[in-house]
């Protein structure tokens, strides 16, 4: 009985332990699945909240698309906002440059004490996040959505505040409130914080591109050379660049208005009426030359239309391009100055030849007799001078035209030297004028150039410095290669000659035969040098002996020579002492 | 005897003129460019100019100008006879006081004479 007793007890003992150990099991799975369910329920509660911001995030990419501009961007926000918070009324609060605009939706009945609560805590929140205070600042105040009950006499339970950031600056501030309190969580400000920082940093995006292209857009108006001026659809100046104030004797920095264009301009242009004709009948116009202060201007009126996708145009105000015609005019008459010489010169001994045989035709002159010898010298210099002319002409427009032919050949400098100097031996010891050749031991034998078209540079060269050196000079031909990495030649005495082209001069990018005719001549005044390759300007100088005038074509074709040879061509000279003129003929 | 001064770095022109006129009545002069005719019209005293335009040193619109300026130089009359044939230039000399502009590849010698002849008074030709 006992032991059946006591085993009794041991038996009920270890199934009240079973019994035991399982309830525990059973509770511990029971809160450990417990525990699991709520997690899955708040997992997916998250992710609900999350593909809903994400949802609301896409709408509001889509909705604010490319808008610039905030408030509608608010609107946006703000008219979205109920679908996953709630509130009593919603608004928000933008600065501009001279107001502040106030916008409050109420979704519910509020007392107008309500609303302005709500606008005091908006406008402290903006103040305190610009650091200004808005007092002085006209308000802009719009109320929508539910009427509004003075009876109802609730204030703002809870509230909270977005900022909205563009650039960097607080520009407005969104704010949510409830009649309720306590009821706004952190995670209800993190999603509407997260959609404002959005759409600012979209927005902030935007402004950049459009900063960085109008930033474009202005420097090139800024740095353009011709003239504009931007007027809106009341005449109002919207852009002036630096080259229109600079043309009508405006300051820079200044602003400036239409008036001040309609004072300069005058009678010249009546620039109302065409910006009128541009604005209202949409009509192009371009000026006849214009003269404004020593310049010539072409005057253009432009009317500015935008065309949306549609192709519905809208008129945004006209534009005025100042351009300055005066180099074109200043080449027009170079070019007729041009043209006008060489009639007088082709003229002049053709005419001499002409009157000659009048004067031997009508028996004024005995054909025995001493004169009817010179005459027939001056009708030989008049010939030969004029075939000189139409040589030089013919080949300036094969070199302006392209069609100048350069005959490379293996050639022999010193030859081609020597034969030139030779020529002018004869010319120059008449006139007692030195003519001394150097050439320099580092000439090679034979080099690649066109033998025929080198000789025309030294004539050229040779016949300039015999006309303007006097009785006496020297005229000195030096030739040697030089090599941008060396020196000059170390034994070539330059010192015969007052002035000769120094390293730095002659500006060579590879070893070059270089040949320098130096004289003792009159030299060259340095406002004239610039002019004498040019080739309708060529400098009018005058020569020693008053007889061999020029056209000064010579160089401009001996510029093209070198030049078509790879060469340069250049001088160096000082008035009163002497003159050096130099090409440069690059080796291989 | 008129005394006539060309100023002209043509030597075709003064010389074949020089030929030209008729030494009875006519004496010539030459300058070979503007500063020689300057001096030449102060030592000489001619009773007309022949003036070129295109010349070394002092040209012919400059002469011109300095003859405005300068009232101690004698008023003489002065036919300008050129190769450059410009409207602009031709005008532009012409308001300068000038009795006429003769583009010379234009004329004759002869008629160059005559109007010589007509400016000094000497007319001889039976014109009509």
């Amino acid at each position: 009985m006992n032991i059946a007793l006591l085993s009794g007890a041991i038996m009920s003992l270890i199934l009240i332990s079973i019994a035991l150990i399982l309830a525990v099991f059973v509770f511990y799975f029971y809160f450990l699945f417990k525990k699991r369910g709520r997690e899955i329920i708040k997992e997916r509660e998250e992710s609900t909240r999350r593909i809903y911001e994400l949802a609301i995030l896409k709408e509001l990419g889509e909705r604010v698309g490319y808008s610039l501009d905030v408030e509608e961007i608010l609107q946006i926000i703000t008219g979205s906002l109920k679908q996953f918070i709630d509130y009593t009324a919603v608004g928000y609060i933008v600065v501009t440059p001279e107001k502040i605009k106030i916008n409050t939706h109420i979704e519910k009945s509020v007392s107008h004490l309500f609303l302005k609560e709500m606008k005091d805590k908006m406008t402290a929140s903006l103040s305190a996040l610009t650091d200004q205070t808005f007092d002085k600042f006209k308000l802009d105040e719009v109320v929508s959505g539910a009427i509004v009950i003075d009876e109802i006499k609730q204030n703002i339970g809870s509230l909270f505040n977005i900022p909205l950031v563009i650039s960097g600056k607080v520009v407005g501030v969104l704010t949510v409130a409830h009649i309720n309190k306590g009821l706004y969580k952190e995670d209800d400000m993190t999603i509407l914080y997260k959609i404002t920082n959005q759409a600012s940093e979209a927005v902030t995006r935007l402004h950049e591109v459009v900063r960085i292209e109008k930033g474009k857009l202005n420097a090139m108006v800024e740095s353009m050379q011709d003239g504009v001026l931007m007027v809106d659809m009341d005449y109002r100046v919207v852009v002036a660049n630096p080259a229109i104030k600079k043309i009508i004797k405006f300051e820079v920095t200044k602003d400036i208005n239409i008036f001040d264009f309609v004072d300069t301009l005058g009678g010249k242009f009546d620039i109302h009426g065409r910006l009128e004709e541009a604005l209202v009948n949409k009509k192009i116009f371009v000026s006849e030359r214009i003269n404004i202060n020593d310049s010539f201007f072409e005057i253009g009126v432009y009317p500015v239309l935008h065309y949306n996708p549609k192709g519905e145009s809208q008129m945004h105000g006209a534009v005025v391009v100042f351009n300055d015609i005066s180099k074109d005019i200043e080449l027009e008459r170079v070019r007729e100055e041009f043209t006008g010489m060489i009639v007088h010169e082709l003229r002049s001994p053709l005419d001499g030849i002409k009157k000659i045989t009048e004067s031997v035709v009508a028996g004024n002159i005995d054909k025995n007799s001493d004169k009817f010898d010179e005459y027939l010298k001056l009708i030989y210099q008049g010939s030969a001078s004029m075939l000189e002319l139409v040589n030089d002409i013919l080949d300036l427009s094969k070199l302006q035209s392209g069609k100048f032919e350069v005959r490379k050949e293996q050639a022999n400098l010193k030859e081609v030297i020597n034969n030139r100097v030779s020529f002018y031996k004869v010319s120059a010891d008449v006139k007692k004028i030195g003519l001394e050749t150097y050439l320099d031991d580092s000439l090679p034998e034979l080099a690649e150039f066109d033998p025929q078209t080198l000789k025309q540079i030294l004539n050229n060269f040779l016949s300039n410095s015999l006309k303007f050196t006097s009785v006496n000079g020297l005229i000195l031909v030096s030739a040697f290669v030089y090599d941008p990495r060396e020196h000059f030649p170390k034994n070539f005495d330059r010192s015969k000659v007052p002035v000769f082209p120094e390293e730095k001069d002659i500006k060579v990018k590879a070893p070059s035969l270089c040949v320098v005719v130096s004289d003792t001549g009159i030299g060259i005044p340095e406002d004239s040098i610039k002019d004498l390759f040019h080739t309708f300007k060529q400098a009018k100088l005058s020569p020693e002996d008053g007889e061999n005038k020029g056209t000064g074509l010579g160089l401009v074709i001996a510029k093209g020579i070198a030049e078509a040879h790879g060469g340069a061509i250049g001088l160096v000279s000082k008035e009163g002492f002497g003159t050096s003129f130099f090409f440069t003929i690059p080796l291989n | 005897m008129k005394k006539i001064l060309i100023i002209d770095d043509d030597q075709f022109f003064s010389k074949t003129l020089e030929t030209a006129l008729p030494k009875e009545r006519y004496e010539l002069i030459s300058a070979e460019d503007g500063e020689v005719g300057l001096e030449k019209l102060k030592s000489e005293k001619p009773d007309l100019i022949i003036l070129d335009l295109m010349m070394p040193k002092l040209d012919g619109t400059s002469f011109l100008k300095k003859l405005q300026e300068d009232n101690d130089l004698p008023k003489v009359p002065i036919l300008v006879s050129s190769n450059l044939s410009s409207v602009k230039k031709i005008s532009d000399v012409m308001s300068m006081g000038v009795v006429g502009y003769v583009i010379k590849s234009d004329e004759s010698l002869q008629s160059i004479i005559q109007d010589i002849d007509r400016v000094l008074g000497e007319d001889t030709t039976k014109g009509e």
